[in-house]
């Protein structure tokens, strides 16, 4: 079929897309977009539609409400766009919309034209009346390609993504020869958005080249990384991009057949998927004669069942075949030998949704962004002591100084930075000396960390080396498939040490062991999950060593975290009579009045959950945190008492 | 016909052997577990038959790398033995199992592997670890003792290629794997013929074949 | 060992799985969909259900076993009515999720895993709900809550305790009015 014909099979879907956005635009009828995906509903964005809903019925005002993706700006959820085309002011984006919020603008804005200043984030676009929010540094600095659409477009609505020039890639795809799409997306420089960054391309052409019994095309959105959430959010807010990828990429190596591979835990992400697969087969933009050529493509949800190992390819296919998700030697690869026996390239949806835009604008377009060595964007979900946690898309070779004080805000509460996490519990940690390295695959190889699955958590002053170490690794060994040697017992050792040292039972050749362990279940397991899995102990043993010492030679904790190097007590000089909050709040009935009405703390019976310290009033601010605990005064609470609380 | 050259010594094997294969079968020891030469994709589990080969940069398992020709390999280097003797001191610290009541005695692959590497059966320094797992597990026609057993997973790859299905699984994860045989009620129900195969080629007296089913299996092998 | 004797909870169980394998074709590729239906059905898998499973797919059910061990996401035992499952992803860890965890432990005196004798509540850790921004958060039932206090987790209790109260009078008060 020629280009002419597949352009005119598609021109029917293009007019409808586009009739529908111009009757938004000129019907005068206000459009309500609330931000529904996992994390937005988490912040209650339910609620606030039902609000709205209610307060337009209750005023009979017409207005349109649409549910929209995620725009990455968790702190600030739920999330509201508002565009009131007949009130003179431009699209307005509204911050931590509650229920009774949006009673307010409806009754406000939408009845009596005045936009409520004091909820508003911005205006969506330029204007001379409300500020705009690209001109913030959370917006101006990111550069969004594979979020382009999220969060702006109804992830359930195809029209909306045709209407933002969405599957126009996929028709110039099917109008040009496949192995002209190849050589694009290696023109492109497209790396893996998986974690090891290998050539989207490269991989392509070589399944392509091993085509004797049909390909498959696996997209594997099985997230594993226990901070990160960047692939959920693209699947909830703009699946159709990635099925185009999918559709672009099958199409190149010649594939019949693609798996999109979801974590049953994101059940949202699964509907939205299964529901835009079946849309986009009415429309003939999957399925069998694809816009009429002879191109057929079946895709099919796969549910994983929560395993972090299936990340791993290998792993990753012996599950959708039904057995144990064990990670198998490569050689051979997949692309040689994948699901059932069948060539197989495996592509994160990161990577999947880039392939669009490369077809669409060119290799060259993609190459302008980023490095030269990392072209494109890079999307971390950053996490943990920042002021705007959320999801960022920023430009390869930025560097994390940036992104963590501008992009993110920097440190909440005037505490000072102490070290990122790159990359989940294959990264690792890096300190205050690092913030100027550029954001690419390379160099956070070399840093020690990785750019990985895109987690990336700032912790502060208050955050301990040794005990994130402890929570990685205790989440690896929990992960690890039990294959291998080095990676079921090895990491389990790493653990027990760990284990130790926070609890202030570590000697000075737990240190040791730590690093030549370490180095050797580095250098020993099968598989990528036991080969990176020590990288967070090797990082902070190498930048925070004086804080595993602390630990095993002071027996304390710089940082007040480890729960058994650190005590509560309260300061008595401070502590005002007859304010009984903190014995309200304890769970344990730990705290106890003594001489005075004055409070003191029964260590004892403490569980040191710290919720003393966070209910104590800023006027006293009474409650102390110690490390070693042995700094706490003691007071000892009369017998009485203490049967009492029993 | 492929000429490698392995500590020094010319070796001539055929092509399409695994380097393991090749050294085992001209009388090089490398330490191993869960190898079989019949294998068609190495299970590459335990993690002890590193070798060094002229041109990589590391130690590599030997069981999944193909003889090449002029392939000239090392066995016996320092960063071998090290990978070697804590993959061994690792297996040591979740087995439990004194010489002296081991059911295969100078069969025992442990053992032959401890004398081979130069070290003792003691994970030193690395500490037991305990298991949430008891001492012995009934499993119908077998008793498996968790402690010893090194999850090489012989057994199960055995008795698939014997039986054509699985019987004998891995069952839970990381740490906690154990072998597993899911059978509740009649034993004649269960689709093992108890031929012990598997018991035979486990290598630590993991699975052993309880004595009412031992004569069935030598009268039909 | 003999066959245990199945109640009439798993024998409804069993009866409503044979209705559904056919539906099911019997490739060994559909062994995790089927799994996933079943306990989605009737929120575990038992002995029974797996040896089904089985015998649909052709299959030794030791097999069927040794996968749905591997996975977080199979249980085998009946989890409680209300489900408490507490986020210890990364930023849950730092905003000290695993207080929160202990707080449910100790409220309920059930370790993580497990459900109370009364059927009435399970407690599990999860790897990451994907909330990352709301930490520490955990998903009470269906509902995700973000920004949770230890405190809050006595309050959730109260909430629970306030509704079991009031469809028990409402019910004793049905009752009395037939």
């Amino acid at each position: 079929m020629s280009r002419v014909d597949i352009t005119k099979r598609f021109a029917p879907i293009q007019r409808e897309a586009a009739r529908r956005a111009e009757e938004k635009k000129t019907d005068g009828i206000p459009t309500i977009s609330i931000v529904m995906s996992t994390c937005g509903l988490a912040s209650g964005a339910a609620e606030t539609k039902q609000a709205f809903e209610e307060a337009l019925l209750h005023k009979s005002i017409e207005a349109r409400i649409v549910a929209v993706g995620c725009l990455g700006h968790c702190y600030a959820e739920p999330l509201v766009v508002i565009d009131h085309p007949t009130s003179g002011f431009p699209p307005i984006c509204y911050h931590q919309v509650s229920a009774a919020r949006a009673k307010v603008l409806v009754g406000s804005y939408l009845e009596k034209g005045d936009p409520v200043f004091k909820y508003i984030l911005g205006a969506t676009e330029e204007n001379d009346l409300i500020p705009a929010v690209m001109d913030f540094p959370r917006f101006n600095l990111e550069q969004r390609l594979v979020m382009e659409q999220c969060g702006r477009i109804d992830p359930d609505d195809i029209y909306q993504y045709v209407a933002e020039g969405g599957y126009g890639g996929l028709v110039k795809a099917l109008g040009s020869d496949p192995e002209e799409v190849i050589a694009t997306v290696e023109t492109s420089g497209l790396r893996g958005r998986g974690g090891a960054g290998f050539p989207a391309g490269r991989k392509w052409r070589l399944a392509r080249d091993n085509n004797s019994e049909g390909v498959i095309v696996i997209c594997n959105a099985d997230e594993g990384d226990p901070g990160a959430y960047m692939d959920r959010t693209i699947l909830e807010s703009n699946p159709h991009q990635l099925l185009e990828g999918l559709a672009i990429c099958a199409y190149a190596i010649g594939a019949n057949q693609a798996h999109v591979y979801v974590r049953a835990e994101y059940p949202l992400a699964v509907k939205t998927i299964q529901q835009a697969i079946k849309i986009s087969e009415k429309l003939s933009l999957l399925g069998s004669s694809i816009l009429g050529t002879s191109f057929n493509l079946e895709v099919i949800v796969f549910q994983g069942s929560g395993a972090f190992v299936c990340g791993e390819e290998t792993a990753l296919i012996h599950s959708i075949e039904g057995k144990r998700g064990m990670p198998q030697h490569r050689p051979p690869y997949p692309v040689e030998t994948g699901l059932w026996g069948r060539p197989t390239v495996v592509n994160n949806v990161k990577t999947l949704s880039c392939v669009p835009s490369i077809i669409t604008r060119g290799a060259e377009w993609f190459r302008s962004i980023g490095t030269e060595k990392s072209p494109g964007t890079a999307i971390f979900s950053v996490v943990g002591n920042v002021n705007h946690p959320g999801l960022v898309e920023i430009a390869m070779g930025t560097s994390l100084r940036t992104l963590i004080f501008e992009v993110c805000g920097g440190i909440p509460k005037k505490k000072s930075f102490k070290a990122v996490q790159i990359g989940g519990p294959s990264g690792g940690c890096l300190p205050e000396s690092f913030l100027d390295t550029p954001i690419d695959f390379d160099s956070l190889t070399e840093a020690g960390a990785m750019m990985g699955s895109g987690g990336m958590v700032v912790m502060d002053e208050n955050s301990c080396m040794v005990d994130v170490s402890r929570y990685f690794l205790d989440f690896t060994q929990n992960e690890s498939c039990g294959k291998c040697t080095f990676c079921r017992i090895g990491t389990r050792h790493l653990l027990t040490i760990l284990d130790r040292i926070t609890k202030g039972e570590g000697s000075e050749k737990d240190l040791g062991l730590l690093e030549t362990l370490s180095e050797d279940i580095k250098s020993g397991s099968l598989c990528g999950l036991g080969k990176t899995a020590p990288n967070p102990v090797l990082t902070s043993l190498k930048y925070f060593l004086e804080e595993y010492e602390a630990h095993v030679r002071e027996k304390r904790c710089p940082a007040l975290k480890c729960r058994a190097l650190t005590a509560f007590y309260i300061d008595l000089e401070k502590c005002a009579r007859g304010c009984d909050v903190c014995v309200g709040c304890c769970p344990v009935e730990a705290i106890f009045t003594t001489t005075g009405r004055k409070k003191a703390i029964d260590q004892e019976v403490c569980v040191k959950c710290g919720e003393c310290m966070v209910v104590c009033p800023p006027e006293y601010d009474a409650v102390e945190k110690v490390s070693p605990p042995e700094l706490a005064p003691i007071i000892e609470r009369s017998p009485e008492e203490k049967k009492q609380s029993k | 016909m492929i000429n490698l050259i392995v500590d020094d010594k010319k070796i001539r094997v055929e092509e399409g052997k695994s380097v393991l294969q090749a050294c085992l079968e001209n009388s090089i020891f490398i330490p191993n577990m869960c190898f079989i030469k019949t294998r068609e994709h190495p299970h590459a589990s335990c993690r002890l038959c590193f070798v060094e080969i002229d041109g990589l940069d590391r130690p590599v398992t030997s069981c999944t790398e193909k003889v090449r020709g002029g392939l000239v390999v090392q066995t016996a280097t320092p960063s071998v033995r090290r990978l070697q003797r804590m993959a061994f001191k690792l297996l040591m610290s979740a087995h439990h199992c004194h010489p002296k009541v081991c059911p295969v005695k100078d069969g025992c692959q442990l053992i032959r592997t401890a004398k081979h590497l130069e070290i003792g059966l003691n994970p030193r320094p690395l500490e037991r670890l305990d298991r949430d797992v008891e001492e012995e597990v009934d499993l119908t026609f077998f008793t498996y003792y968790p402690f010893r057993c090194v999850l090489c997973g012989k057994c199960i790859y055995v008795c698939r290629q014997k039986n054509g299905h699985n019987p004998l699984t891995f069952a839970k994860r990381g740490f906690d794997t154990v072998i597993g045989f899911f059978a509740r009620g009649d034993p004649a129900d269960v689709p093992c013929h108890h031929c012990g195969a598997c018991a035979n080629v486990c290598p630590t007296g993991a699975l052993v074949l309880k004595a009412e089913y031992t004569k069935a299996a030598t009268a039909n092998p | 060992m003999t066959t245990p004797e199945l109640d009439g909870e798993e024998r409804a169980m069993v009866e409503e799985i044979a209705v559904m394998l056919p539906h099911f074709e019997k490739s060994r590729g559909n062994l995790i969909p089927i799994l996933q239906s079943i306990q989605e059905k009737h929120a575990y898998l038992s002995g029974a259900a797996m040896e089904m499973v089985a015998e649909h797919l052709s299959i030794s059910a030791s097999e069927v076993y040794g996968v749905a061990t591997f996975y977080n996401q199979f249980r085998f035992h009946p989890p409680g009515k209300h489900q408490f499952k507490v986020c210890l992803g990364t930023a849950c860890h730092v905003a000290g999720g695993d207080i929160i965890l202990e707080n449910f432990e100790r409220k309920l005196g059930i370790k993580d895993g497990e459900t109370t004798p009364d059927r009435e509540y399970s407690i599990e850790r999860v790897a990451c709900v994907g909330c990352c921004a709301l930490a520490p958060v955990a998903v009470i039932d269906d509902t995700v809550e973000g920004h949770i206090q230890p405190s809050r987790v006595e309050g959730i209790f109260v909430q629970f305790q306030v509704e079991r109260e009031r469809e028990e009078r409402e019910k004793a008060e049905r009752e009395s009015g037939e």
